[in-house]
């Protein structure tokens, strides 16, 4: 069998989309890199002025002094804001006629989803949400592997996710649960969603965290178990209890008829181990595992593709609402000590 | 050698071949210089005989037989068979080393505590992995604390599905199960062993999808626990490598604490063999062979008239955990156990 990999990007169709970045932290400077590698214009507005103007500098665009003016002068809104900001800001844009591109989770909450779901479809516009681990070349190979058949019907997947703890301060956004739904909103939500787009729909989650079970301890780390309804099961894990600069993914997928095993560990092309830990650290990042093509700038490729040219994309707003139910369900279980949590059947929106 | 250095090694017999772990132990048992292997019984002569000619000992035609000879025995049989070879064993007055899991029914496990308890003789479950030096260096970083306090155990045993080994394996009436029943006593053991705390609840889920579908017993499960002291841990008890993987399967824990993670795989040490016999790669293992500790803690324990350090009652409690994992697949929710 052969494993073709996603395709590099087309350089831009040279059409003049222009784009406008709605918050300038750090998944809106990724995002950024990633549009200018495109070759797409971009316009950055932060309700922080100087934290926008040091993005858009370091990049060589332009600022827009307010939401308003962003959405007067862009076609696509692209939301990197805290997650609990997402669903103002994305209605705001479906209101001016904008198509917009959202990085995960699609919302804090299911409400939020939904509506931003029905703005879109109300205004006719595309709603593309970031779950980048579709984008990851091992990830796309795999599930291109198991839809060609290579291992059967999926039986058992595990996922792991293995990181430090984010570097931001103790009273960022990103640690308050109220704003980000914390590791399982925010970090476990990639492997739900690849969970799902291997193996399909999830009945039941019940899901155990450290976050809740341990709440003085200071460390965060998450436990999943899905049942699909294949019949298939899942283990999914995702932590920021490991030591700085670690960041690894592993992956098993177990099938009637064979087994995927993927670890960025030994699968990384470059290995660093420099002197000077002050440099670029001792670890291999996660770019140096996907060294064919930038995950971000694969994903809002072919996001804009779809904007321009109608293509589908691999994932949508309606696909990411489910795997933010899913995220929701395992934090409802992480809260009530592990119950397990169904999901109704075909809960489609 | 003169009749006083003989009567002080002890004297071992192996009642039942039917697990693969017989081999093991039989070959084992034959090198080592405190035992003298009595002898072998299986219920099927030919069995028994072939095995007791590779390690140079005897076939012997009943289990009394042998029990009537022996200090201690080593019971490998199928896994429905372990209460009544116990019993038996512990009627003759002979000490136990048996094979995991203890019982295929809490009933079974605690009539076999119960039996030996009784006659007076010792009863050690077979978990070979307490030998492992792997497990144990991880066991000594936690009770050290140099992992901080542990929040989450996550472990995994996978294998191949073991039927091509002992076709019994498969066979719910005489393994009791599958996945589940085979592998999950290994980890809720050593989870118990390194934390000292007890299992208070039971989540698992399972199907029979692996192996094209082969559907008399569970073949792939999931497990979630949670201790009496909050740390809560998980076991993958899957048979989910392919006949065409390079060795059997394998042992890993990652201890997840507030001072980081420690990953000790107890079967990483290996080598990769290409173009060996058989295509492909075969990764033969170099590391330490855990059955060996396994029979020098009960030979040392059956010699020195001391309790061994892995009891009955360590084997009682992994199957009480394996039938809340039961109960859990057939509610669909997480089971309490009482503590």
């Amino acid at each position: 069998m052969t494993i073709t990999r996603p395709g590099a990007p087309d350089r831009p169709s040279g059409t003049g989309l222009r784009v406008g970045l709605v918050g300038a932290g750090f998944i809106g400077g990724t995002h950024l890199a990633a549009w200018r590698s495109e070759g797409i214009d971009v316009v950055v507005f932060d309700v922080d002025p100087a934290r926008s103007s040091l993005l858009a500098d370091a990049f060589g665009v332009s600022v827009a002094p307010t939401l308003e003016a962003l959405l007067v002068a862009t076609d696509v809104v692209d939301i990197c804001t805290p997650t609990h900001l997402h669903a103002s800001v994305a209605i705001a844009a479906t209101r001016a006629g904008r198509h917009v591109i959202c990085e995960k989770p699609l919302a804090r909450t299911l409400a939020d989803g939904e509506a931003m779901l029905a703005a879109a479809r109300q205004a006719g516009v595309r709603l593309l949400v970031g779950q980048v681990v579709r984008f990851y070349p091992e990830f796309a190979a795999a599930r291109q592997a198991v839809v060609a058949g290579a291992i059967g019907d999926p039986a058992v997947l595990r996922l792991t996710r293995a990181n430090s703890r984010p570097q931001q301060a103790a009273d960022h956004w990103f640690f308050n649960h109220a704003r980000s739904g914390g590791i399982i909103l925010d970090l476990m939500i990639h492997d739900l969603d690849f969970a799902r787009w291997v193996a399909g729909e999830v009945v039941s989650v019940a899901c155990r965290s450290a976050a809740f079970e341990h709440p003085g301890a200071g460390v965060d780390h998450a436990v999943a178990i899905l049942t699909h309804a294949s019949g298939a099961i899942s283990h999914v894990s995702a932590s920021w209890a490991y030591a700085p600069q670690t960041s690894r993914t592993a992956f098993e997928i177990a099938g009637s008829r064979g087994l995927i095993e993927q670890d960025s560990d030994r699968t990384a092309g470059v290995e660093r181990s420099l002197q000077d830990v002050g440099a670029s650290g001792r670890a291999t990042s996660l770019a140096d595992g996907a060294l064919g093509g930038d995950p971000f700038r694969l994903e809002l490729a072919e996001f804009a593709r779809a904007i321009e040219a109608n293509v589908e994309p691999r994932t949508d707003g309606a696909d990411a609402l489910e795997t933010l139910r899913l995220a929701l369900a395992a934090d409802q279980s992480a809260r009530s000590a592990g119950q397990t949590i169904r999901l109704e059947a075909g809960a489609g929106s | 050698m003169t009749a006083t250095q003989a009567r002080r090694r002890v004297r071992i017999g192996v009642l039942s071949t039917e697990h693969m772990h017989a081999a093991s132990y039989i070959r084992l048992l034959a090198k080592m210089p405190g035992v003298e292997l009595i002898g072998v019984w299986d219920a099927d002569p030919e069995h028994a005989g072939a095995a007791a000619k590779l390690a140079g000992t005897r076939a012997l035609p009943t289990p009394e037989d042998l029990l009537s000879m022996v200090d201690g025995v080593v019971i490998t049989s199928t896994n429905v068979d372990h209460r009544e070879l116990t019993e038996r064993a512990a009627a003759a007055g002979a000490d136990v080393l048996c094979d995991k899991p203890l019982a295929i029914t809490v009933a079974d496990a605690k009539a076999i505590v119960e039996a030996c308890d009784r006659a007076g003789v010792r009863l050690m479950t077979a978990f070979p992995m307490r030998f492992s030096p792997v497990i144990r260096s991880l066991e000594s970083s936690v009770r050290s604390g140099s992992l901080g306090s542990v929040v989450c155990l996550e472990g995994v045993n996978s294998s191949r599905m073991p039927n091509n080994l002992a076709p019994w394996f498969v066979d719910p009436a005489r393994s009791g199960g599958g996945a589940l029943m085979d592998h999950v006593v290994h980890l809720a053991d050593l989870y118990r062993w390194i934390l000292r705390d007890e299992v208070v609840e039971v989540y698992a889920v399972a199907n029979r999808i692996l192996h094209e579908r082969f559907d008399r017993v569970e073949t792939g499960g999931l497990v979630m626990l949670r201790f009496a002291g909050g740390v809560f841990a998980t076991i993958d008890c899957s048979w989910s490598k392919p006949r065409s993987y390079p060795t059997w399967g394998g042992l890993s824990i990652d201890a997840i604490g507030t001072a980081g993670v420690i990953r000790a795989d107890a079967f990483r040490q290996r080598l990769a063999v290409y173009g060996g016999p058989g295509a492909g790669v075969a990764w033969p293992s170099w590391g330490p062979d855990e059955d060996q500790g396994t029979l020098d803690e009960f030979v040392a324990a059956v010699s020195q008239r001391r309790p061994p350090a892995v009891s009955g009652v360590d084997g009682l409690r992994a199957v009480e955990i394996v039938a809340a994992a039961y109960r859990s697949i057939e509610t669909g929710a997480p089971v309490k156990l009482a503590t």
